[in-house]
């Protein structure tokens, strides 16, 4: 019986799997499709209730509190119950699967979840899609970890969680898996897409099942003119521009917020009341804002010019508000909202300057502000293309909608190189997609480059005995070490005593002592290879000591890198 | 199969520490074997279509490790045993003696001894191998094509002392002609053989034209006192 | 290659005590101690294939200023050159990474829970994970500076027992003090204890080094458990199981850590012997 559990608990050893684990893969992205599926309709679950139940305090003036109680209490749960840091989360995820192999937190698969529904259903301006990304992620990389499968099959557990979610929550699929390879594992093998197809089909159906299979945002056929596309040119630069503003607000506003010396949950509550002070005379800017996307594109929002750009500005700056503050969520359903409005108020501007063209319906601009914005702030094309084609289910509308996304990832990357999730870790180099340059320099430690095979001299030895030593080594450095207590004092280079070699004289008259070089550079065990590297080209040198606790452990050098890192490349990029 | 994960890194050629890595990251087909954890488990044809797809060197059978052993050089005794010493090699110039000389070690085929007299020549022009004191040590400068398995040294005591563009101008009279499997073993009997000629005493000695059981006992008397050193 | 002990450095007296015992373990070991004074209350182990956080108890954090002096202050007491950690990656800003390359860790009894709750019979839940997911023996010290002069494990006969034993060979040989083994007798008789330990070829070093082999043939395990000095480092296995396994059988684990208030050096199930 034991031994059946064990068995169960290692499904990597079994022999049907040994060599090939993709069936294996397969089975666990149903399982984990189907579990982050469900954490989606959970979370989407909790939120309509919650809007519900709060809809008919919304109009009593006190309600502008309501935003700042959720997110004090989503602060207050974050950092006392589940001690986990505020924000939404995609950039743990990330940098997990950069560094780690996916591995996360148990905790972490339903913190969010808890924290961005009293967020959002309180009112906070934020999306849902971002905190179930993170649940989806938490519970793929929990099965991995509890049938003790390897890093591999672990990220692609990660992805097929993330991908589950996002499947699930905008019944999605190519979303689904679109996002969880463009942005989360950042690696197109057909090892991982096939299992987080798998998971993406299970998420779905999973939410088809319980929800009924409904498109979120349908609409009506579009009659697109050339004139229309040549126009989303103009739409796209306003998506850039919006994303930029957007991205550029959050961070203000979270630096602003960082510098307040209250704390966290007090600074999200001060946040989110500003948010509901907003949110009393605008409601649209309120909440994940769906229902507002739904108006928009069915061309019956009644707002002029005016008000619809206003509604943009202010969605993002309520946005920022919440989750600068602290507030829990994501930022892809605000970033609809603000797409939409952006779209909106660009089709009222072209229609009151060439009131005499034959513009297509308004709803159509509001779906492709959607996707501009999507891709800039994400700038993932490929997720902003196919995430409106899936919620909107208008394939006929993918020309403009290619325009735009291509034109708008474009332009916001030419002022934020790096996109709204991976900004942080591009900061902090740690962003390491697999078969890059920075990641087979993590992956590859001190310890595997170490040759061991140098021989160490003392420093009372005469160059006589030591030529003898250089005669039977087939190396050109020499570490010198004390007789006594074995500390490493210096190294002996060959090119720096060949003058002396080659004079009989000397033989006898020099001690090592004197030949060696002692103001070497040397490098720990510990140090990042990246830093090594830097300080050899700094230095122009081939070969460095490695030296722990003043003892010399042996040399590393850039030939044994260059084989090292061959290898690691080959094996990292190569099919497995 | 189940081997030490030491064994298996050398049968890969890498450091132990990175098949652990990749064991952990799942990147080879090999799994951790137990509790120990230094004991692994995998199938071999998995594993080697796996080396060959990623272009990396994978044996088990260890033919690596003899390459890593050091080659048991020959010592000039038993080089020059199993040679001949020739007394009375007669001819005037340097290609008639060598002529003769190379027909005089009839333990090589008569193909051979045409691509040695060739490559021996070939090597003279290029410059003379006469090394001073009336001594020359003629050589192939590459191995010939069909070397013998171990090296073999032929001593020659020339008829009478000829001009062989020796380096100190001196005239021959003493070749050790030099044929060997490798250039390591050629170079490591040169070294050996030059340190004996250094010797003034030994120089006398050769002129004497001494017969092979004295020859082969001056010299293993040299190769004791280099093996001591 | 010189080893390092982790040590996570609580300012406060009690921290002091756990600072004076991990220095004592690593002058016999010839290790080296690694100390992190912490700057949040939290951090994060990557272990193979477990992810543990660690979410400290606030006393950890106790006046900052005075906490590297203090810490410096006892190391260099012991003639040992200071080194503090400073962790390099974050998970997130709050959130270090702190590595799990290390060959040793000290831990109090327990890490997250207020001091004053610490107490015999009590070993904290993210110390029992770091035990169950690490490459490294966990040294969970007593409450207070407590030098130990000779070894003594508990062999039950298990895979982990001998990895266990194996630890205290090591470290018996290392520092040069003698081995004392204890064994409950269960299902086995001692003979065929001995059969286990001469089968893994491990007779032969503990020749020179065992003191005694002491056999409870009867009684109540806990009760015989004043047989072993006051002044021994008990190293012992701990199990893969669950906790709850553990709270309704008892393993051995938990037996002695509630009734001796000796160091205990513990090899988890994930241990493995470095060289």
């Amino acid at each position: 019986m034991a031994r059946l559990f064990k068995k169960l608990k290692y499904p990597g050893s079994w022999s049907l799997f040994r060599s090939d684990d993709r069936l294996l893969l397969i089975l666990f992205a149903i399982a984990v499709g189907i579990c982050s599926g469900l954490a989606a309709l959970v979370l989407n679950r909790s939120l309509e209730t919650m809007l519900e139940w709060l809809h008919h305090y919304r109009t009593y003036w006190w309600a502008i509190f309501l935003p700042a109680a959720g997110a004090a209490l989503s602060s207050l749960f974050l950092e006392k119950i589940v001690n986990e840091g505020a924000g939404h989360g995609v950039p743990e995820v990330i940098y997990a699967v950069s560094r780690y192999g996916g591995l996360l937190r148990l905790r972490s698969s339903f913190s969010r979840l808890i924290s961005s529904c009293l967020t959002i259903g309180s009112g906070g301006s934020a999306g849902p899609e971002a905190p179930v990304v993170m649940s989806g992620a938490a519970i793929g990389s929990n099965i991995a970890q509890a049938f003790s499968l390897n890093d591999r099959q672990r990220v692609a557990l990660v992805g097929c969680g993330a991908a589950g979610a996002i499947a699930a929550i905008f019944n999605a699929p190519i979303s689904g898996m679109v996002f969880a390879i463009e942005v989360i594992l950042g690696e197109w093998s057909t090892m991982n897409i096939i299992p987080i197809a798998i998971a993406a089909v299970a998420g779905t159906e999973v939410s088809r099942l319980l929800k009924g299979n409904q498109i979120a945002f349908a609409h009506r056929d579009f009659n697109i003119h050339f004139n229309d596309i040549l126009a989303c040119v103009g739409l796209a630069i306003c998506c850039a521009l919006a994303s930029i503003l957007l991205t550029r607000a959050l961070r203000s506003i979270h630096h602003v917020s960082k510098g307040v010396a209250l704390p966290k949950w007090i600074r999200a509550a001060i946040g989110g009341s500003m948010v509901g002070a907003i949110g009393y005379f605008l409601p649209y800017a309120l909440g994940e804002g769906y229902h507002a996307i739904r108006t928009a594109i069915d061309g019956e929002f009644s707002g002029g010019l005016v008000l619809v750009t206003v509604i943009a500005l202010v969605k993002i700056l309520t946005t920022s508000l919440t989750l600068g503050s602290g507030g829990s969520g994501g930022i892809f359903a605000p970033c609809l909202v603000i797409g939409a409005f952006v779209g909106l108020s660009f089709h009222r501007f072209l229609a009151a300057v060439w009131s005499s063209a034959l513009w297509v319906n308004e709803g159509c601009f509001a779906l492709l502000g959607m996707a501009g914005l999507i891709s800039g702030i994400l700038q993932a094309p490929l997720t902003g293309i196919f995430l409106i084609i899936e919620i909107t289910g208008g394939y006929g509308v993918i020309l403009p909608l290619i325009v735009v996304s291509a034109i708008s990832t474009t332009l916001c990357h030419y002022l934020e190189p790096a996109s709204f999730y991976l900004k942080d870790l591009v900061e902090q180099g740690q962003l390491l997609r697999p078969g890059t340059d920075a990641r087979v320099l993590t992956d590859l430690s001190i310890q595997e480059l170490l040759e061991t095979d140098c021989i160490c001299v003392h420093p009372n030895m005469r160059l006589a005995d030591f030529i003898g030593i250089v005669k039977s080594s087939h190396r050109n450095y020499f570490p010198v070490e004390d007789q006594e207590n074995r500390q490493f004092v210096g190294m002996i280079h060959l090119d720096d005593i060949r003058p002396y070699l080659f004079d009989p004289a000397m033989h006898h008259a020099v001690l090592t002592g004197q030949l060696m070089n002692t103001h070497v550079k040397t490098v720990s065990l510990h140090d990042d290879l990246s830093e090594v590297l830097q300080k050899m080209d700094e230095g122009r040198i081939f070969s460095m000591p490695v030296v722990s606790d003043n003892r010399f452990l042996g040399m590393i050098s850039k030939a044994t890198l260059l084989d090292q890192y061959r290898k690691e490349l080959m094996v990292q990029t190569g099919r497995f | 199969m189940k081997l030490p994960i030491i064994t298996l890194a050398g049968a890969l050629n890498l450091p132990a520490s990175t098949i652990e890595r990749w064991i952990r990251q799942g990147r080879i087909p090999i799994q951790r074997s137990g509790t120990s954890g230094t004991e692994v488990i995998f199938s071999h044809a998995a594993l080697e279509k796996w080396a060959a797809t990623h272009n990396l060197p994978f044996s088990l059978t260890g033919d690596q490790a003899e390459d890593l052993l050091p080659e048991t050089l020959e010592s000039l005794v038993s080089a020059m045993q199993r040679g001949k010493v020739c007394h009375r090699v007669a001819g005037d110039d340097a290609a008639a003696v060598l002529r003769s000389a190379v027909d005089r070690i009839d333990f090589l085929s008569e193909e051979i001894r045409e691509e040695l007299f060739e490559k021996l020549m070939e090597r003279e022009q290029l410059a003379s191998t006469g090394i001073g004191n009336g001594i020359a040590i003629p050589h192939p400068r590459d191995p010939l094509s069909r070397p013998p398995e171990t090296p073999v040294i032929t001593t020659c005591f020339l008829e009478k002392p000829i001009n062989f563009n020796a380096i100190d101008d001196q005239p021959v009279s003493v070749f050790f002609i030099l044929i060997s499997p490798t250039v390591k073993h050629h170079l490591h009997l040169l070294s050996r053989l030059s340190y004996c000629i250094r010797d003034k005493a030994f120089v006398s000695f050769l002129n004497q034209h001494p017969d092979a059981a004295a020859l082969h006992s001056r010299i293993a008397e040299f190769e004791k006192q280099l093996d001591d050193l | 290659m010189a080893q390092k002990l982790l040590h996570i450095f609580r300012n406060t007296p009690l921290g002091r005590e756990t600072l004076l015992q991990s220095i004592y373990f690593c002058q016999r070991m010839g290790v080296l101690p690694t100390v992190y004074i912490p700057e949040f209350t939290k951090f994060l182990m990557y272990f193979e294939n477990e992810v543990v956080q660690v979410d400290l108890d606030p006393s950890y954090l106790n006046d900052p200023d005075t906490a590297v002096t203090h810490a410096e202050q006892l190391l260099q007491k012991a003639k040992i050159k200071p080194e503090l950690f400073t962790p390099k990656n974050f998970t997130a800003s709050t959130l270090p990474d702190i590595p799990t390359s290390f060959e040793f860790m000290c831990c109090p009894r327990s890490i997250s829970d207020l001091s004053s709750k610490i107490g015999l019979g009590y070993i904290g839940p993210r110390v029992r994970r770091i035990i169950q997911a690490a490459r490294f023996p966990v040294l969970i010290t007593s409450p207070v500076y407590k030098p130990w002069k000779n070894i003594a494990v508990f062999f039950g006969g298990s895979a982990n027992a001998i990895n266990a034993l194996r630890l205290g060979i090591r470290i018996a040989k290392v520092t040069g003090m003698h081995l004392d083994i204890y064994t409950q007798v269960g299902k086995n008789t001692p003979s065929e204890y001995r059969a286990i330990v001469q089968e893994k070829g491990l007779e032969k070093p503990l020749e020179s080094i065992l003191g005694q082999w002491t056999f409870f043939e009867k009684g109540r395990f806990e009760d015989n458990l004043y047989e072993v000095p006051h002044d021994a480092l008990v190293v012992l296995g701990a199990y893969g199981h669950g906790i709850i396994k553990d709270i309704m059988f008892g393993s051995m684990m938990e037996k002695i850590q509630s009734t001796i208030s000796n160091n205990l050096l513990i090899a988890g199930p994930k241990y493995t012997m470095i060289g």
